[in-house]
C-alpha cells in the first residue's frame, strides 16, 4: 500500500502540537510507516505544492490575509484535520475577542503596525470546511494517533467522547479538586484526554473545548460556592481556552 | 459460621500473611480520600476509612476492562482470573457486590466479571467511622449479607472475625485467631447496629412506598427542578456501586490489523448514552438533562427496585459527595417525592 501524503501546516499558534508529536518517540515512528510526511516546519525543511492525502492545520484563523492561504489548501488536500485548541476552537488566542484594544494592551505605540492587525480568533472551520477535528491544548498525542490510524485504514467515523472531564476522573479514582478544596472546569469540559491535569492536582482548563449544552450557570455558580472564586473570576474563567464556545460568545 | 476473636496487636500478622499468599486489595489513603488498592506494605491499610472513591466492584470489573485481543488471524479472550483477596468492604458495599453479581449474571451471564468476582476471596469489615453522606441504615436496612467469605467487626481490643465460608474459614489459620465469646460476639452486633443507627443522612419509605412513588412521579416537576444545576456530567454514575452500564470500543493498533476490544464504565447521565444512529445522523431518546436525572431515580428507586426486591442503592452516598452541584443525593431526592 502506497503511504499516505501528509502535510502539516501552521497558523496563529505556539507550534507546539507539532512539538508534542515529534517528542513522541515510538508511535510515531511507527506511524511513519504508513504516512509520508511531505511537510513540516518543525522537523523538516522541504515545502510541497503538489496534492497531499492529508493536511494537518494547527493554529487559529484570525486574520482575513490567511483565508487565501487556507483555501489553497484545502483546495490540494483529500482531508483535512484541524488539531490542537487553537485549530478545534480558536483556543487560548480567543481570549482577546470580548475586547478591541487587545493590540494596544499588548503592542502599546507598535499597534498600528500592518503585520499585526489581526480579527477575532476563530476555528480553521470559519474559514475553510475541516473533516475532522482534534482538541487540546496540546493536542493529545495517543489520541491524533488513533485518528490517524483510523484515517490511513480507511475509517469515515472517528470516535471522540462527547462527555465532560469528571467521567474520566472518576474513572481513574482522582480526588476531586473540589474535594481538595480547588476549583475546576472539569464539569463543563470535554473529555478524551484521560483526565491528567486533576490526577496531578492541576484544574482542568477545558484545554479541549467545552461538552455540547454546557451548563454554564451551575458552573458559575460551582466555581463560586464550592470552589471560592470571586464573582468576576467565576464569570471569567472560561474565557481561557473556551471564550468561543461560551454563550456569550 | 463460626465467630473468632483477632487482637489489634495480631491484626498486622494476619494481613501479612494474606499477602503473602494472595494480592491484597484494601482501603488506602489517597489524599483527602480513600480508594481500595494493592496493599504494598501493611502499613497502609486504613480500616478506619469512611468510604472509597470508586466502589469495590473495580476489583472484579475495572472502569477500563479489555475484553478480547485481537489480529488477523483471529482473537483471544482477556479473562484472566487471578485469586485475590478484597479485604475491607463495608456492609452495605457488600449489598452492593451481591446485587452486581445478580445484573452480571441473572439473565445474562458476563463471564468478564463473574470469571473475576469468582476468584476473589472477600473479607468484609464494619464501618468505624462514617461517611457524611451515608444513610445505608435506612436503606435496603434489612436485606441480609450475601457473598462474603468472612466479616470483621472493630469491637474493644480487636476484631470479632465471622468466618462464613469455607474459603473464610480456610484463612484462620493465617492468623493468631481465638474462639470469640459470647460477649465479644453480642459486642459485634451491637457495633453493627449502631453503625446504621448513627448514619448522618436518613431515608424515609419503605421499599414498596419508594417503588410506587417514584413509578408515579414519571411527570412530576420535582426532576426539572433538580437537573437545573445538572453538569450531565455522569460522576454519580461512575461511583456508584450499582452502576453497570458499559460501552464496548474496538481500539486498533497502528498496523491496522491488530488491537484489543475493551469496555469502559457508562454513563446515563450523559448525552452520549442516549445517542443512537439513525438515519441521516443521529437521535437522542433522552435530548433533557431533566429526562437523563429522572431516568437515573426511575432505574434505581423504581425499575431495578422490582427486580431486587429493594432499590439498586446501598445508601453508601458516594454518588451524594461526587456531585459537585450536589443534586444527587438520593435520600434528599426520595425523602421528597415521598412527601408527594
Amino acid at each position: 500500500m502506497a503511504k499516505v501524503k501528509c502535510a502539516w501546516f501552521d497558523f496563529a499558534s505556539c507550534e507546539g502540537c507539532q512539538i508534542e508529536l515529534t517528542n513522541y518517540g515510538e508511535p510515531f515512528v511507527e506511524l511513519l510507516e504508513h504516512v509520508e510526511p511531505v511537510e513540516f516546519r518543525e522537523a523538516m525543511s522541504e515545502k510541497t505544492t503538489e496534492p497531499i492525502d492529508v493536511a494537518f492545520i494547527e493554529g487559529s484563523f484570525t486574520r482575513e490575509a490567511d483565508r487565501r492561504r487556507l483555501e489553497e489548501i484545502r483546495e490540494r488536500a483529500g482531508v483535512v484535520v484541524a488539531y490542537g485548541a487553537c485549530a478545534a476552537s480558536g483556543g487560548v488566542n480567543a481570549l482577546k475577542n470580548h475586547t478591541d484594544d487587545y493590540a494596544e494592551e499588548v503592542y502599546g505605540e507598535d499597534a498600528k503596525r500592518p503585520h499585526l492587525d489581526s480579527q477575532k480568533a476563530l476555528p480553521i472551520s470559519a474559514a475553510i470546511k475541516v473533516d475532522y477535528e482534534i482538541p487540546g491544548c496540546p493536542m493529545d498525542k495517543a489520541e491524533f494517533i488513533r485518528v490517524v490510524e483510523q484515517l490511513v485504514h480507511g475509517t469515515s467515523k472517528v470516535y471522540i467522547p462527547s462527555y465532560p472531564v469528571c467521567v474520566e476522573c472518576k474513572r481513574r479514582e482522582t480526588v476531586c479538586r473540589y474535594d481538595d478544596g480547588d476549583h475546576c472546569l472539569g464539569p463543563i469540559s470535554l473529555a478524551g484526554c484521560g483526565a491528567p491535569c486533576p490526577a496531578d492536582g492541576i484544574p482542568c482548563e477545558a484545554c479541549r473545548g467545552m461538552v455540547a449544552n454546557p451548563n454554564e450557570a451551575a458552573m458559575e455558580l460551582v466555581l463560586k460556592e464550592n470552589g471560592n472564586l470571586p464573582e468576576r473570576w467565576a464569570k471569567d474563567k472560561s474565557r481561557m481556552f473556551t471564550a468561543n464556545h461560551r454563550g456569550d460568545a | 459460621m463460626k465467630s473468632y476473636f483477632l487482637s489489634d496487636q495480631n491484626l498486622s500478622a494476619f494481613v501479612e500473611g494474606l499477602m503473602s499468599k494472595y494480592p491484597v486489595i484494601a482501603p488506602v489513603a489517597k489524599r483527602s480520600r480513600f480508594v481500595f488498592d494493592k496493599l504494598v506494605d501493611v502499613s497502609e491499610l486504613r480500616l478506619d476509612y469512611d468510604t472509597t472513591i470508586l466502589p469495590p466492584k473495580k476489583v472484579f470489573f475495572p472502569a477500563k476492562q479489555d475484553l478480547i485481543h485481537f489480529n488477523k488471524d483471529g482473537f483471544t479472550s482477556a479473562i484472566d482470573p487471578q485469586e485475590q483477596v478484597l479485604l475491607g468492604a463495608h456492609p452495605h458495599d457488600i449489598k452492593g457486590i451481591a446485587m452486581s453479581d445478580i445484573f452480571y449474571s441473572d439473565r445474562e451471564y458476563d463471564n468478564n466479571y463473574m470469571a473475576n468476582r469468582k476468584a476473589t476471596i472477600i473479607i468484609g469489615s464494619s464501618v468505624q467511622n462514617h461517611y457524611k453522606h451515608a444513610f445505608f441504615g435506612t436503606m435496603n436496612a434489612d436485606r441480609g449479607l450475601t457473598g462474603h467469605d468472612a466479616f470483621m467487626t472493630k469491637i474493644e481490643g480487636g476484631y470479632a472475625v465471622d468466618a462464613v465460608t469455607e474459603k473464610g474459614e480456610s484463612l484462620v489459620a493465617l492468623g493468631a485467631f481465638e474462639d470469640a465469646t459470647e460477649a465479644q460476639v453480642a459486642a459485634a452486633t451491637e457495633v453493627n447496629r449502631k453503625a446504621e443507627e448513627d448514619c448522618p443522612e436518613k431515608l424515609n419509605g419503605t421499599a414498596a412506598e419508594i417503588r410506587e412513588k417514584v413509578r408515579n412521579s414519571f411527570d412530576s416537576p420535582v426532576w426539572d427542578e433538580f437537573a437545573e444545576k445538572c453538569f450531565s456530567c455522569g460522576s454519580c454514575n461512575i461511583v456508584c456501586c450499582t452502576c453497570y452500564c458499559f460501552d464496548v470500543q474496538d481500539e486498533w493498533n497502528v498496523d491496522g490489523a491488530s488491537g484489543s476490544r475493551f469496555r469502559l464504565w457508562d454513563a446515563c447521565l450523559t448525552t452520549e448514552f442516549s445517542e443512537v444512529t439513525s438515519p441521516g445522523g443521529s437521535e437522542n431518546f433522552r435530548e433533557d438533562r431533566g429526562e437523563r436525572y429522572r431516568h437515573r431515580f426511575m432505574r434505581k428507586a423504581a425499575y431495578l427496585n422490582e427486580q431486587l426486591g429493594g432499590p439498586a442503592c446501598t445508601g453508601c452516598g458516594r454518588c451524594s459527595g461526587a456531585c459537585t452541584a450536589d443534586i444527587a443525593n438520593p435520600a434528599t431526592v426520595i425523602n421528597k417525592i415521598l412527601e408527594q
